[in-house]
Formats: C-alpha cells, sequence, structure tokens
C-alpha cells in the first residue's frame, strides 16, 4: 500500500461522503467511542515497511503499520529504542499507538512518545498528500504538523510514514517488585518522586492479579523498573531498599533475568478487560495526590459493589481504575450511575478500555478539553465532510 | 482612531507612537523594517484580548514581540501594525516545586527562570545562546532550542500548558495529556502567527547529580564533525556536543579568555550530565572514538568555574565575533547527523567560493550548523555575496535531507526557502491551520509562509 492509493481512496470517499475508519493494531479499539458509521474501514496494516533505518543518525522512518514490536526488532540490533510503552507491542502499530496519544509509564524519564516525531507523512480528507518535518532532529520551519495528529484519533488526516529519533537502550534493567504490609501504602508511594535515581517506572497496584507480577500485601504491592549502567543500578537498588524499609516495607523481590518482559506485562494489564464485563477508566493526577484520588474512587466503585483493579504510575500521576462484575448484565446494570458518579469527582476520567455494550452511553471522554472550540474548528477545515473516523473521538471531531 | 481606542484600553502610558519610540521597535538581531504605527505594552491578558479586539477592528496587524533577539525578522514588522511588547508581562506566576512545574508570564527571562529554580534543585532546560536576555514567550515563538537541547529536547517538550489570546480577542488555555488535538504543539514554533501567548506552564527538570565538560581539539572542524558523527552513531548522546572552528575559537579567547585552545582546527566541546557512577565510563568512551576519529588533544574542564568560563564564551560566541569582522550573518541549517563533515565540508568550499571567512559554532551533535559569514556591510559586493551564500549553505543542507532551520525559526527571512523543503500541499496544510486561528491575517503577517506570487524584495542582513 502506499500514500498515493490511500490518497485515491480517500479521495473518493470524501466525495461519496463515505465514513472511513482507520484501524491500525485494533489494540486500542474500546479506547474512546466506537465509529457512529462505517462504510470503508482502512487497515494500516498494509503498510509495514521500514522506510529508513537511519541508525548513524539515530532516526528511523517506518510506516504506520509497522507494529511496536517489529520496530522495537530493528532497533534494538543497533542498541536503541523509542519508549512508546504501549500495551500489546505485538499487534499494535507505530501510527495507532501515536494516533490514540498513548502516554506510557516512563515518559517522566524518557519522553512523550509525541517528542520522538520529527517528521511524518499523512493523507488528509480530501486526498491531499502532506509532509511535514523531516529526517532531522531539531526542525523550526514551519508548524509542527505531526505532532497534531499525534493524539488526533485519525480524525485529521491519517498517518502513513512517521519519523522517529531514537535513544540508546539503557544497558541493564531491574525489576522490583514488594507486597505492602498494612499502614505502608501512603508512605511507600509517596518515596519514589525523592529517589536520587528515579525509576524508569513505579507503581502501586492492588488487583490485578495474574495479570501483573507479585502478590498483594495488606494494602497492595509496588512494582519498579530501574534502568541503566551496573553501577547506577547497584546504587539505585541500596537507595530503593531503604527507602521502602524507611516506608516500613520489609521485603523486595528483585527480577533480574525478565525485567523488561514484567514490565511489559504490567503495561499490557492497563488495557487487559475482564471479559466483557469490565470498564476500564485512566485519571490524570499527579505523583503527590494520584494515591488519594485513585484511592477515593476504589471506595466508590466500592460503594456501587462492583469489583476493582487499580494501578497508580507514582512517576506521572495517571490512575488506572478497572471495575467489573459477576457478568456483563451486572455490569450493564450500575456501570452508567457509576460513571456518572465518577466524573462528578473526577470530571478528566477517560475510558480506556472495555468491551461492554453500554461503554458508548458513558462519557468516555471526560469533560470536553480546553480550547475545544479551536478543535472544533480545525476539524472542519481538515475533514468539513466529517469522513474520517465519525463519532470516534470527541463530539464533532 | 486606532491610537485613541489603544489609549482607551491600556492608558497612554502603555501605548507608544512617537517616532524615536516606533524605531526602537523595528528591528531585531537579523534586520530592520518599516516602523510600527504603534507599540504596546500590556500587562495582562486582558489587555492582550482587548488589543487584538481593536487590530481586528481595525485592520491592523499585530507583531508579537520578547527580547528582539530573533535572528530572522520574526519580531520585526513588515507593514506597520501593532507591536505588542511583553516588557511589562514579566512575572513568574507560580513556580511549584513540588510538581516540578512553573507558570510563567512571556516577558520572564529564560536564565531567571532556571535561577529562580535552582535553590529547589531544578531548572529550565531549554537554554538558546540567548537566554540571558530572550525570553519563555520568544523561546515558545521559535521552539528554540540551545546546546543542550541535545539531550533534554527544544521548548516543545517542555510547555506543558499555554494560555493564548485568539483572533476573536478570546483567551484560550491548551494543555498537554488531554483528549483533543494537541494546540500546544501547534503554537509552540508558530512565531506568533496562530496567537498571541499570554503565559505559558513550563516543565522544571532536576540537576543532574553530577556534571563533566570536556574539551577536544582537531586539526579541521571536519575531522571534529565526523567525530561527532560516530559518537552519536554509537549511540552515545551527551547533554551538548558543540563545536567551535578555529577562526570562532580565536575569537571567544581574545574576547573572553574562556581557556579556548587557540592552536588548532577546530574545538569539541562535550558535556555530560548524569550520575557520578558513570562519569568516567562515559568519559573513557567519548574521548576513544574522539582520538580514533582524529582528537589531537583531549582535556577536562576541572572546576565548576572552568566549565562556566567555556559556556560563557561558548554562549557569548556570536558577539565575539566583531573581532572578525564589521558584520556577520549568521546561519541556521539542520542536516542528518551522519553527515556533518560533508556539510561543513561544503560550508566551508562555499564561503572559499565567495571570498568571505566563515566562522562555525554549533550544535553539532543535533546536527545544527550556525556558520557565520563574516563581512562588511559598507561594501555592495560583500553584502551581495553573503546574501548567495547563504541560499546556497540552505539549498546545500536541503540537498543532504536537511531543512532550513534547526532552531532559529523562519520569520520573514527564510519564508521564501520554504518551498525548498516543502511541496505546495505541504504548505498548502500548514496554511489550514492558519486559516482556522487567524483567518484574517491579523498575527505577524508576512512570516513564516511564502510570499507566493508576489516578487519577494530580497533584504540585505542588517
Amino acid at each position: 500500500m502506499t500514500a498515493e492509493r490511500i490518497a485515491d481512496l480517500l479521495r473518493a470517499c470524501n466525495e461519496e461522503r463515505h465514513a472511513v475508519v482507520v484501524t491500525g493494531g485494533n489494540t486500542l479499539a474500546t479506547m474512546g467511542l466506537p465509529p457512529l458509521r462505517s462504510d470503508v474501514v482502512l487497515s494500516t496494516l498494509g503498510l509495514g515497511a521500514i522506510v529508513e533505518d537511519a541508525a548513524a543518525d539515530l532516526t528511523i522512518a517506518a510506516q504506520s503499520g509497522v507494529t511496536l514490536q517489529d520496530l522495537a526488532a530493528v532497533l534494538s540490533h543497533h542498541g536503541t529504542f523509542v519508549p512508546f510503552d504501549a500495551p500489546r507491542a505485538a499487534d499494535a502499530t507505530v501510527g495507532g499507538t501515536l494516533a490514540a496519544g498513548w502516554l506510557g509509564p516512563r515518559r517522566h524519564l524518557y519522553g512523550r512518545p509525541r517528542d520522538f516525531v520529527i517528521g511524518s507523512v499523512a493523507v488528509l480528507a480530501d486526498g491531499t498528500i502532506a509532509r511535514a518535518g523531516g529526517m532531522v532532529v531539531k526542525n523550526v520551519s514551519g508548524y509542527d504538523m505531526s505532532r497534531l495528529y499525534v493524539g488526533s484519533f485519525g480524525t485529521l488526516a491519517v498517518l502513513v510514514q512517521v519519523n522517529l529519533k531514537t535513544i540508546a537502550q539503557p544497558p541493564h534493567a531491574r525489576a522490583f517488585t514488594m507486597r505492602l504490609p498494612e499502614g505502608t501504602r501512603a508512605r511507600a508511594v509517596a518515596q519514589w518522586q525523592q529517589l536520587p535515581i528515579a525509576p524508569a517506572a513505579a507503581w502501586w497496584v492492588d488487583g490485578f492479579k495474574g495479570a501483573i507480577d507479585g502478590e498483594d500485601g495488606a494494602e497492595g504491592r509496588m512494582l519498579a523498573l530501574l534502568e541503566g549502567s551496573e553501577p547506577v543500578l547497584e546504587r539505585a537498588t541500596r537507595d530503593l531498599r531503604s527507602a521502602m524499609g524507611r516506608a516500613g516495607v520489609p521485603e523486595t523481590v528483585v527480577i533480574d533475568a525478565g525485567a523488561r518482559a514484567s514490565f511489559e506485562r504490567t503495561i499490557d494489564a492497563y488495557i487487559a478487560p475482564v471479559g466483557e464485563r469490565s470498564i476500564t477508566y485512566r485519571l490524570a493526577c499527579f505523583p503527590d495526590d494520584v494515591l488519594e484520588r485513585a484511592l477515593t474512587v476504589r471506595d466508590l466503585a466500592h460503594r456501587f459493589e462492583l469489583r476493582t483493579d487499580v494501578l497508580v504510575d507514582a512517576m506521572n500521576g495517571d490512575a488506572i481504575l478497572r471495575v467489573s462484575d459477576l457478568d456483563a448484565h451486572a455490569l450493564g446494570a450500575k456501570i452508567e450511575m457509576f460513571d456518572d458518579a465518577l466524573h462528578d469527582d473526577e470530571p478528566s476520567a477517560i475510558v480506556i478500555a472495555g468491551n461492554h455494550p453500554k461503554r458508548p452511553l458513558l462519557r468516555v471522554w471526560g469533560a470536553l478539553p480546553e480550547g475545544f472550540e479551536t478543535m472544533r474548528a480545525l476539524k472542519a477545515r481538515f475533514d468539513p465532510n466529517g469522513i474520517l473516523n465519525p463519532g470516534r473521538f470527541l463530539p464533532g471531531l | 482612531m486606532l491610537i485613541d481606542r489603544l489609549n482607551g484600553a491600556l492608558g497612554k502610558e502603555a501605548v507608544k507612537v512617537q517616532p524615536e519610540d516606533l524605531l526602537a521597535y523595528a528591528f531585531d538581531a537579523y534586520t530592520d523594517g518599516p516602523p510600527p504605527t504603534a507599540v504596546v505594552l500590556p500587562s495582562t491578558a486582558a489587555e492582550v484580548s482587548a488589543i487584538v479586539k481593536i487590530a481586528r477592528d481595525e485592520g491592523e496587524p499585530i507583531v508579537p514581540r520578547g527580547a528582539g533577539t530573533g535572528l530572522c525578522g520574526g519580531a520585526v514588522p513588515v507593514e506597520g501594525g501593532i507591536v505588542v511588547s511583553f516588557a511589562r508581562m514579566n512575572r513568574i506566576l507560580e513556580l511549584d516545586t513540588a510538581r516540578r512545574r512553573a507558570r510563567v508570564q512571556p516577558g520572564v527571562v529564560n536564565l531567571d527562570l532556571s535561577k529562580h529554580a535552582a535553590p529547589a534543585g531544578l531548572f529550565y532546560a531549554p537554554d538558546p545562546s540567548s537566554q540571558k536576555v530572550s525570553t519563555i514567550g520568544g523561546n515558545v515563538a521559535t521552539n528554540a532550542g540551545g546546546p543542550h537541547c541535545l539531550s533534554y529536547g527544544a521548548t516543545v517538550n517542555h510547555v506543558l500548558a499555554l494560555e493564548f489570546v485568539d483572533h476573536r480577542g478570546e483567551i484560550v488555555t491548551t494543555r498537554l495529556d488531554q483528549p483533543g488535538y494537541d494546540l500546544t504543539a501547534v503554537l509552540v514554533g508558530s512565531e506568533g502567527t496562530l496567537g498571541i501567548v499570554t503565559a505559558a506552564t513550563v516543565a522544571l527538570m532536576r540537576l543532574p547529580e553530577a556534571v563533566r565538560v570536556w574539551l577536544a581539539t582537531f586539526d579541521s572542524v571536519e575531522a571534529a564533525s565526523d567525530a561527532v558523527s560516530a559518537i552519536i552513531a554509537a549511540g552515545i548522546v551527551p547533554t551538548a556536543l558543540e563545536i567551535m572552528d578555529a577562526v570562532a575559537a580565536r575569537a571567544v579567547e581574545a574576547a573572553f579568555h574562556a581557556g579556548y585552545p587557540t592552536d588548532c582546527g577546530a574545538v569539541l566541546l562535550v558535556e555530560h550530565a548524569g550520575f557520578d557512577d558513570d562519569m568516567a565510563h562515559a568519559e573513557s568512551e567519548i574521548a576513544r572514538i574522539a582520538r580514533e576519529h582524529g582528537a589531537t588533544t583531549w582535556r577536562s574542564a576541572r572546576t565548576q568555574a572552568e566549565r562556566d568560563a567555556l559556556w560563557a564564551g561558548r554562549k557569548g560566541a556570536a558577539g565575539a565575533m566583531g573581532r572578525v569582522a564589521p558584520n556577520y550573518y549568521l546561519q541556521d541549517v539542520c542536516v542528518r547527523r551522519s553527515t556533518l563533515p560533508q556539510a561543513l565540508h561544503a560550508v566551508g568550499e562555499i564561503a572559499r567560493e565567495y571570498d568571505l571567512t566563515v566562522a562555525n559554532v554549533f550544535h553539532a551533535g543535533d546536527g545544527n550548523l550556525h556558520p557565520m559569514l563574516c563581512y562588511d556591510k559598507r561594501d555592495p559586493k560583500q553584502v551581495q555575496a553573503v546574501i548567495e551564500s547563504g541560499n546556497e549553505i540552505l539549498r546545500t543542507a536541503v540537498a543532504l535531507g536537511g531543512t532550513v532551520s534547526g532552531e532559529h525559526g523562519i520569520g520573514f527571512e527564510k519564508r521564501e526557502a520554504m518551498t525548498a523543503v516543502y511541496s505546495p500541499d505541504d504548505l498548502a496544510t500548514m496554511a489550514r491551520v492558519r486559516e482556522v486561528l487567524d483567518p484574517l491575517r491579523t498575527f505577524n503577517p508576512e512570516k513564516i509562509f511564502p510570499s507566493g506570487a508576489r516578487c519577494p524584495e530580497t533584504k540585505a542582513p542588517a
């Protein structure tokens, strides 16, 4: 598949007002709303080529349908990576991950996925092929169109190719799990931000049994990933153990072999459903208030007699709340009321996963974002007939 | 009418209309233009909003202005209009050290923010060489870089939210990491053509535990570039990799006595920040690659004072050029990092061809070249040679797969060069954003986009 063929297709669809639903690996298909209309499904999986592997420049150009796993495999030959940190890397595509604006756990250390995008080729709804940026790592010639497409859910243009800068893979990784005894939770979570050597990821988890390493103590468990050179890991390990000791956590389990696999399993859990009887929310908080807010919404879910799994990203302040029930029917009976109550407390909570039939009735995008009118105007200028992913994103986008 | 309305909205003391005042706002570090119709100095976003409404009603363009250190005419009026100076909007509104962020007005000076954050162990990473005077607002407008954006990224990576006044005069906020289009990313680097930023929330980083600065010397700037390409290709990205050629090093040393060697072809300045445990290994790796690629000497800056002096020299390099020639023209292009030696070689050839002295001081690790073409502007032949060689450097960068601006922006100077990098469709796509955010062409007209049908007036750098 080529940009030109996609341009022909979109031009034709635009003239006929056919709705085009753009899909990649479908890993985030239950993030956002289902499309309102779907006349043509445009899969980017045919766009699976590495366009240019410029290892000596620490850059790479990939078609949007390249999977994160395939991209990582190419880059690992050069000892480099791009920290997408998105779930189900074997299926997730570069284009889909960027279009969904995925925000992973290591962004506090390495940067957001958007900050690795140095160029793009996109096709607009009317078939215009638009290139932006290039293969240089620093560029201020014109507007940053590539970043505009990131997080736009394919509603402004179809990403065909993205150019990325890469960074060196840290030589070593070490994962940790620890059970939190009674009375240690708040103190343990508060430690992570203060460590002199910031961990690449640090989570507090309650539940997600089987999906994530470790067993809950009385107040859940913590998982962390350290990355760096061997001496840095050794020092960070000592720091981490003494910090956890001060917080009252007696025992820390070290995972050296398979540390990154363990890390990836945790990321997969972000969107893992419980059959068709769960809905997963994400709350954007701050590291200093995320635990409290996560516990508040967990308690709220318990008042609705929902089961909960909670994951708190202590470095970035993300809270992931998965609510579920005995079966889809039981969940369906209360999820709308819970969704209302949740948004009373946390207006900007969004739904990131859950294949329940009532999902479209929930406030999956939370409160309208600031600047929404400008976004609407951009949409009208880029896709006046509204053919790209109609209904999938914020109302009218 | 226009002036009366501005006086009414801001008070007379915030509106300048005297010819001698207006002249002071008709230039930047690149060029000058016709004086504006008026200069206004708002103190609040509400006042900026009033200015935008008045300008829209009166059909006057608005040219936002930070410290005027821009190098491509971005803050220079092209057709009169109202220059909005942010000299009075220079407060740090909030310094949230726990959440490592600050909310600032656009007129805050870049370095002042880092100074305020330092006691909490934090700093603001983007550090353009102009940081002692240039403002956060201006930095946002040009997506300013600096030596340290090699590992920390340019301004766009550090802006978390913006408050701006849109074409209707409405005060709008954009925020990162919320559902919706990334308006923040579009505003950063838009050179004041999409709206007027009235506040920015920026990320602060923790000061590194260890910082080392090393100096390597080479026989030629090509050899130094070759070493940089090799360091990058090995996957090593220090916090800064800066090259200074012999012409520049001598001028800098004469001006600052910073400790730069003056008897070599080029100097490579390497800074690495991180953890103490990693420094010895990093030094041995980088030094090894440098030596393999022709480094003749390698030394370490031992004290903080020595490091500061080297950086002061580096950041003052443009100012030191006065020792080489009465005038210089600073070009800014970015190439793929593996093509650095070719690009530097080509710059040398072009300078020779036009019989100009060139000094190179640049962010080598990013592939971001800054050839400074030295000349005397009283000699029209030299002026013409500078214009032509500057254009040739642009063409060379594009031919090597690079771009026409790495960090200074397009402004007025380079707008015709945009067609060398982008197709009409690419530019028309950017123009759609412009049409939505600035439908009446109120904000900084005649910038970034090529003039199209109209005949461009080639202007000598001032």
